[in-house]
């Protein structure tokens, strides 16, 4: 616990129980009501940890914000006071990203959960931090539009996905879920409110970041550390009515990265993703067992949506001309068929099925974290096959995933590993094996995108003083006394 | 008689199947289209994390074993704001599913055997069932005050006390005490006249089933009234011939069905008897063409689903082996036994009624807030939430709600005086006394 977390924890311990709290309390009522701010421990304790190998650690204080004007009320008086800040929509991350690494008030902006406006001429839609994946997917909908639903909870916000760099299922197609970000609302941490993007010029138009200088990269990738994002606009996409997805095997990752890389040149995926064998159990093993033999070592599905039969036989036209030119490669390609179920779980997002873990959780006692990395897609292959030896040496299972994103030079590479929290032993060799894997992605040309801070330390050792020093600067400039998040960055 | 009730404990590799990830929290189907809706009443009213679903109630359930929560006020509150409505069980896909209201149940349990809980209000509900049997501290002999009317009239309901019937009449306690219930057993028992069917109640013999003491975490009392219950059944069935046992209140109906079963003798106790809701019973009739409606309610009307008649019914898949899947996985629900589909037949069979459902139905029902003793430890949370519940009735354009629960019915009700809405509530059984053909009709 933090210095000032144990100091105030002994404030409000006892003090509680006479009828008094203490004085950043009584602020916290004053800007945000009695019942939306608490300092009782179980309340804290709930915030304390997440799916990650994070250690738990809990805030001094919860608030709900109702408003933004709270927010900058709130921002100002913990500025002020010189008080961590940690902002937390759904906690469904995997990085530790919103356990409090030095106590502080967590923020809690599910209550802010207004789907502002959907514009079904313009296809943008802006919503604010509590809205889920399945609130709006069901007000999308009504308006046949739809969004890059993650492979998360369906109770998981889009804000903090799509600030945070998340991906979601038609990432092939429109990249990361940050690159749907058309203009941006932000309490900066010393409380002033801003805007980027187009709504910054006039007030209701959310249309686009550009051509304006992207300010909006000040707060996407940052990890709730430059400031508190209140409102996005994103853009929004019409359902075509007839999907297509065409699902293969391989026997190592080589021939499916060649498969993915042909394939990907001709732009006509929504998603575009490999799975380990590992990853396409349920559970993934754990520990580690031996895929079968005769089991093929990769599967991959490549979904497509189209307007047209006409157009979806198209596609058919182009995969089969692809597929054919990989087994003309004498590679190990097949045609196979995707269990039903699995995919489902991969089509039909956001699911409740793969959004629960269901996949990787059933046996590992609770834990799950990631080396989770936007990778060139040309060094998957190396990657994996290191990231395999370093995982089965800790009896974990290489149940790994690749996406192709937006056209071909790069692409989601990550391994889910589930662990037993219940024990620290095996925390920690989970913990110890995932920073390994990730050393290896770094040292290929790779970034971990929602970083737990043992990744953020790594990329910081790796990186250019140039940028660490830019970062810092802008840092200092946008949050001069370390409030927001501290600790995250690792800088 | 030996029960079998967990303890928190012993649910402790449960509690670490949740991953927190957080699903319980919202009501969602893909579709398409798909679908959306808050289920939690308490994460609704309250916010924090920690009340939010079973993802909330999981952390105090680990803090509470760690010893890293220790009992306080506001840690006893916090474990009984929650409706145990079973709605985060619903969305949840984990191993842990089966058990989220018996894991919340079992932390009362605690609290109760620590002596840190129950709430203040559950200890006067659980001292009334110890003086009176009931927990609405009514005299034995108020309870059968609703059967007055049929004695007046020359139609008395007999007692199976003093004579046989294959058919128990299981009023409940709501239905007999609460004025406001009391429509329920009326309407219920006119039907069953009108049907001409041999049933009879237990009066003022009849004591609490348990449900309530149960939900609050005193397994003690719930044992000792149900233990009494089950040896009635045995003695009625041996000595008076019943068969059936109906219900036409969810509470007791899932405490008999389910919180009964957790008895060694139930099944040698209960062999021969059915148990069976009203609406379930009614609408077994109606599909064998006994059942004739005359006259109309030209009614615009919507259904609420009980959580006890609804998901509290599911049955669960569990390999408990490890042969299907691995040792103690969740493999699959049957929801076979929920009463979804029953009151709704009987409801669209009405003459004249319209039927409309509101957005949250059947297994993403949202809970009236009656429940888990929430009604009466935080009465006016629980009208509160029932408000909400009314106001998506009136979206539907709905007149009517209707209902098959003396609780839901009772707090449906203050939810719509609280907001002074024009929807009213009835039980299923009120309107199908009103239409339904007796045997002695023309």
């Amino acid at each position: 616990m933090s210095e000032l977390s144990s100091l105030r924890q002994e404030q409000v311990t006892g003090i509680a129980s006479a009828g008094k709290v203490d004085s950043v309390l009584r602020e916290l009522r004053k800007i945000v009501g009695d019942s939306n701010c608490t300092a009782s421990k179980h309340i804290r304790y709930a915030y304390s940890y997440d799916l990650s190998f994070v250690k738990p650690k809990m805030p001094d204080y919860v608030v709900m914000a109702e408003k933004v004007e709270q927010i900058q009320e709130l921002l100002r008086f913990a500025n002020r006071e010189k008080i961590p800040v940690v902002p937390y929509t759904a906690g469904t991350n995997i990085g530790g990203l919103t356990i409090p690494e030095r106590g502080g008030i967590l923020l809690d902006l599910k209550k802010m959960n207004r789907i502002v406006d959907i514009d079904s001429e313009s296809h943008v839609a802006v919503i604010e931090p509590g809205v889920s994946h399945a609130k709006l997917a069901d007000a999308l909908y009504k308006h046949r539009l739809r969004f890059g639903w993650p492979v998360g909870p369906p109770s998981a916000s889009v804000l903090a996905c799509a600030v945070s760099h998340g991906i979601g299922g038609l990432n092939a197609k429109y990249g990361l879920n940050s690159q749907e970000i058309t203009s941006m609302e932000v309490v900066l941490p010393t409380g002033e409110l801003v805007r980027v993007g187009s709504c910054a010029i006039r007030h209701d138009a959310w249309h686009s970041c550009l051509p304006l200088p992207q300010l909006d990269g000040l707060f996407k990738g940052w990890l709730g550390t430059s400031g508190v994002v209140t409102k996005i606009g994103i853009s929004v996409h019409p359902i075509p009515p007839v999907l297509k997805v065409f699902t293969v095997s391989c026997d190592n990752v080589e021939d499916m990265y060649s498969y993915m890389h042909n394939l990907s040149n001709y732009e006509m995926c929504d998603d575009l993703t490999a799975v380990s064998w590992w990853l396409a159990q349920v559970p993934i093993p754990y520990p580690f067992k031996p895929k079968p033999d005769n089991a093929p070592e990769w599967f991959s599905f490549a979904t497509t949506t189209s307007w047209t039969e006409k157009e979806r036989d198209a596609r058919v036209e182009i995969w089969e001309k692809v597929f054919e030119e990989e087994q003309k490669k004498g590679t190990s390609v097949k045609q196979t068929v995707y269990p039903e179920e699995a995919l489902k779980g991969r089509t039909q997002l956001p699911s409740q099925v793969v959004g629960s873990t269901k996949n990787y959780c059933k046996q590992g006692g609770a834990g799950i974290s990631w080396p989770g990395t936007f990778t060139p897609a040309k060094v998957w292959a190396p990657v994996y096959n290191k990231w395999k030896e370093i995982l089965i040496a800790h009896n974990l299972s290489p149940s790994v995933r690749m996406s192709m994103y937006r056209g071909v030079h790069y692409g989601m590479l990550r391994a889910m590993i589930p662990f037993n929290k219940q024990s620290d032993q095996e925390t920690e060799n989970a913990r110890h094996a995932i920073v390994e894997c990730l050393k290896v992605d770094l040292d290929a040309g790779g970034i971990p995108y929602k970083p737990p801070i043992d990744f953020a330390n790594e990329i910081n050792q790796r990186a250019d003083p140039g940028y660490l020093d830019l970062l810092r600067r802008m840092k200092k400039f946008l949050d001069p006394n370390d409030i927001m998040n501290p600790g995250k960055l690792g800088i | 008689m030996d029960w079998k009730i967990a303890e928190l404990k012993e649910l402790e590799d449960k509690i670490w199947r949740c991953t927190a990830c957080g699903t319980c929290k919202t009501a969602y189907d893909y579709g398409p289209p798909p679908t959306f809706g808050e289920i939690c009443p308490a994460g609704t009213e309250f916010g924090f994390e920690g009340f939010m679903a079973s993802k909330g109630k999981i952390a105090f359930a680990r803090g509470i074993l760690s010893g890293e929560l220790p009992w306080d006020e506001e840690l006893v509150e916090a474990i009984y704001k929650c409706t145990v409505c079973a709605g985060c069980q619903n969305q949840c896909q984990l191993d842990h599913k089966p058990y989220i209201p018996e894991i919340i149940e079992a932390m009362r349990r605690k609290a109760v055997a620590e002596g840190a809980g129950p709430m203040p209000l559950h200890k006067n509900l659980l001292q009334s069932m110890k003086n009176y049997n009931n927990p609405y501290q009514g005299p034995r002999r108020v309870r059968t005050d609703w059967t007055r009317p049929f004695k007046k009239a020359g139609k008395p309901i007999k007692d199976l006390n003093k004579e046989p019937a294959p058919v128990l009449f299981f009023v409940g306690c709501t239905g007999a005490f609460n004025t406001a219930a009391r429509a329920v057993p009326t309407a219920t028992a006119s039907i069953f006249q009108k049907l001409g069917m041999d049933f009879g109640v237990l009066g003022e013999n009849e004591i609490c089933c348990g449900s309530t003491a149960m939900r609050v975490g005193d397994s003690e009392e719930f044992k000792r009234v149900a233990t009494k219950n089950l040896e009635t059944f045995k003695w009625l069935h041996d000595e008076r011939g019943v068969k059936t046992i109906i219900s036409s209140c969810a509470g007791c109906y899932r405490a008999i069905k389910k919180d009964y079963s957790l008895s060694s003798e139930y099944d040698e106790v209960m062999s021969g008897i059915e148990v069976i809701h009203t609406a379930d019973y009614l609408n077994r009739l109606f599909k064998e063409g006994k059942l004739k409606f005359k006259g109309e309610l030209p009614w615009k009307v919507t259904y609420h689903d009980p959580c006890h008649t609804g998901r509290h019914l599911n049955k669960f898949i569990i390999d408990h082996e490890g042969k299907q899947l691995w040792k103690g996985a969740y493999v699959d629900v049957d929801q076979s036994e929920c009463l979804y589909e029953q009151p709704r037949d009987l409801l669209k069979a009405i003459p004249g009624i319209e039927f409309v459902e509101m957005k949250r139905n059947r297994a993403n029902s949202f809970c009236c807030g009656g429940g888990g003793g929430v009604m009466t430890g935080f009465g006016d949370w629980a009208a509160k939430n029932a408000s909400l519940r009314i106001q998506e009735g009136e979206e539907t354009g709905a007149e009517r709600i209707v209902s098959i629960c003396p609780f839901c019915h009772f707090n449906l009700n203050e939810g719509a005086k609280n907001i002074s809405s024009q929807v009213k509530v009835h039980d299923l059984t009120e309107l199908i006394d009103q239409v339904l053909v007796g045997i002695n009709d023309d």
